[in-house]
């Protein structure tokens, strides 16, 4: 039984189309991939998050980086891939990276002493931005500079451990316009961000989609404040990281029960649940399943193909026959 | 770090309200001649005048950010080069989200 799930599974995770976010880090640095599971329109997706250990066990999280196309303001990131090492994985490597202006930044209040901010009520600690350097000033173990992106201005701090890192930062140059990964932190009262990677900004519609990021970010982190179930962000946002903030917190949008199943994938799964289904030891044909709950062929092969990768039911002695995997 | 220096995303019909404090817009270069003013297409399609001397020679698409004087007109602190391909009805929506439903992200 599992080795049909697993192959039926991995089929369809390599039909996939989502382009994996890809990192950046230092190639000192150890860092181990770690696979999340994240559901969206009832599909699992696999999305390979990267966590990154400093050398003085100093905790970083996963970076993501886009290149937009040129002229596209927006939609689909194509990702470009960058050396990696491994690290181990802390128990901070869920935290998803949020867009931001540095006026959220300004404006979020601190939640505890242990450095947490809240913006828009949600925890932050990674950040990404985008904004002209000024005042940068290099020196040989770091380099500081501050970021402008519009609303207002932020100091920024760079850790240089090897030569990449140096590279990166000489390629800085006031009034460029850059983006910013980081963390947030406060240092002698005023926040601040520890970057961990800078990338100059070739194709400037990432200045105009930074900004809608921001505020889409904003939008789900409310509406999900408001009422407690989102919009279907889990399922439309796969490529903006703003999907990556709103799935972890279990939000499900209102047709959909918390398993993430539709309803029709229910109906489906409970007539294979019934005790003369779970019986059969040959598994029930999905015509028959389609006649029984009145369906049409494509919606039940779309069905048995979600709940197959889902795991809950796998195909028997011959593809068309299907069994639930409870028992 | 200090919040002094917002610049508001601004359109041709947005720089009107912002008349006199630090604005940022994307114009589409029509005219550069070197004599202190640029004219260029705004992102909703109007012309703007830029008055300022750019230091290096301009892109089809120029981020100026400075002052604005006037309803039409903006006295440029900085011009940065956008570059030849640039989405000006993204950068639009921008300008409007900012100003209006989402004002307290940027100002």
């Amino acid at each position: 039984m599992c080795k049909y799930a697993a192959s039926r599974k991995s089929k369809i995770s390599s039909n996939c189309v989502l382009s994996a976010p890809s990192f950046v880090f230092s190639s000192n640095v150890v860092m181990r991939s770690v696979s999340i599971a994240i559901r969206a329109s009832g599909r699992i997706i696999h999305f390979f998050v990267h966590a990154i250990v400093s050398k003085s066990s100093k905790m970083m999280f996963e970076s993501s980086q886009f290149d937009s196309q040129a002229g596209s303001g927006g939609g689909f990131f194509s990702s470009q891939n960058a050396d990696s090492s491994r690290t181990s994985a802390k128990s901070r490597d869920n935290q998803p990276m949020c867009p931001v202006t540095v006026k959220q930044i300004v404006e979020a209040s601190s939640a505890d002493d242990k450095s947490n901010f809240l913006i828009d009520g949600i925890d932050v600690y990674n950040v990404k931005l985008v904004g002209m350097v000024f005042e940068k000033s290099a020196r040989n173990t770091d380099a500081s500079f501050v970021i402008d992106d519009g609303t207002g201005r932020i100091a920024c701090h760079r850790w240089i451990n090897d030569p990449q890192d140096t590279e990166e930062v000489e390629e800085l140059m006031d009034g460029m316009y850059v983006r910013v990964h980081g963390h947030l932190k406060t240092f002698q009262a005023k926040k601040q961000v520890v970057v961990f990677a800078i990338r100059p900004v070739n194709d400037y519609n990432e200045i105009a989609t930074h900004f809608l990021e921001c505020i889409h970010a904003h939008c789900c982190n409310n509406k999900s404040q408001n009422n407690g179930s989102s919009a279907p962000a889990a399922s439309t946002a796969v490529a903006t990281q703003s999907g990556h903030q709103t799935v972890p917190s279990t939000q499900v949008s209102q047709e959909y029960n918390v398993d993430g199943l539709g309803s029709i994938d229910k109906m489906v799964l409970d007539y294979l649940q019934l005790p003369s289904s779970l019986t059969d030891e040959r598994g029930v044909h999905r015509n028959e399943i389609a006649q029984k709950l009145k369906l049409s062929q494509e919606k039940i092969i779309e069905t048995m193909e979600a709940l197959e990768t889902e795991g809950l039911v796998y195909s028997t002695i011959d593809e068309f026959h299907y069994k639930s995997t409870a028992s | 770090m200090d919040t002094s220096n917002p610049a508001v995303f601004v359109n041709s019909e947005l720089l009107r309200l912002h008349v006199g404090r630090r604005v940022r817009a994307v114009i589409q270069v029509l005219k550069s001649d070197g004599g202190g003013s640029v004219i260029g297409k705004s992102t909703d399609d109007q012309q703007l005048v830029i008055k300022g001397y750019p230091s290096a020679p301009l892109s089809t698409f120029v981020e100026v950010i400075g002052i604005a004087e006037g309803n039409q007109s903006i006295r440029a602190e900085i011009f940065t080069n956008f570059g030849d391909v640039f989405d000006m009805s993204c950068y639009n929506a921008v300008c409007q989200l900012a100003n209006r439903d989402y004002k307290h992200l940027f100002l």
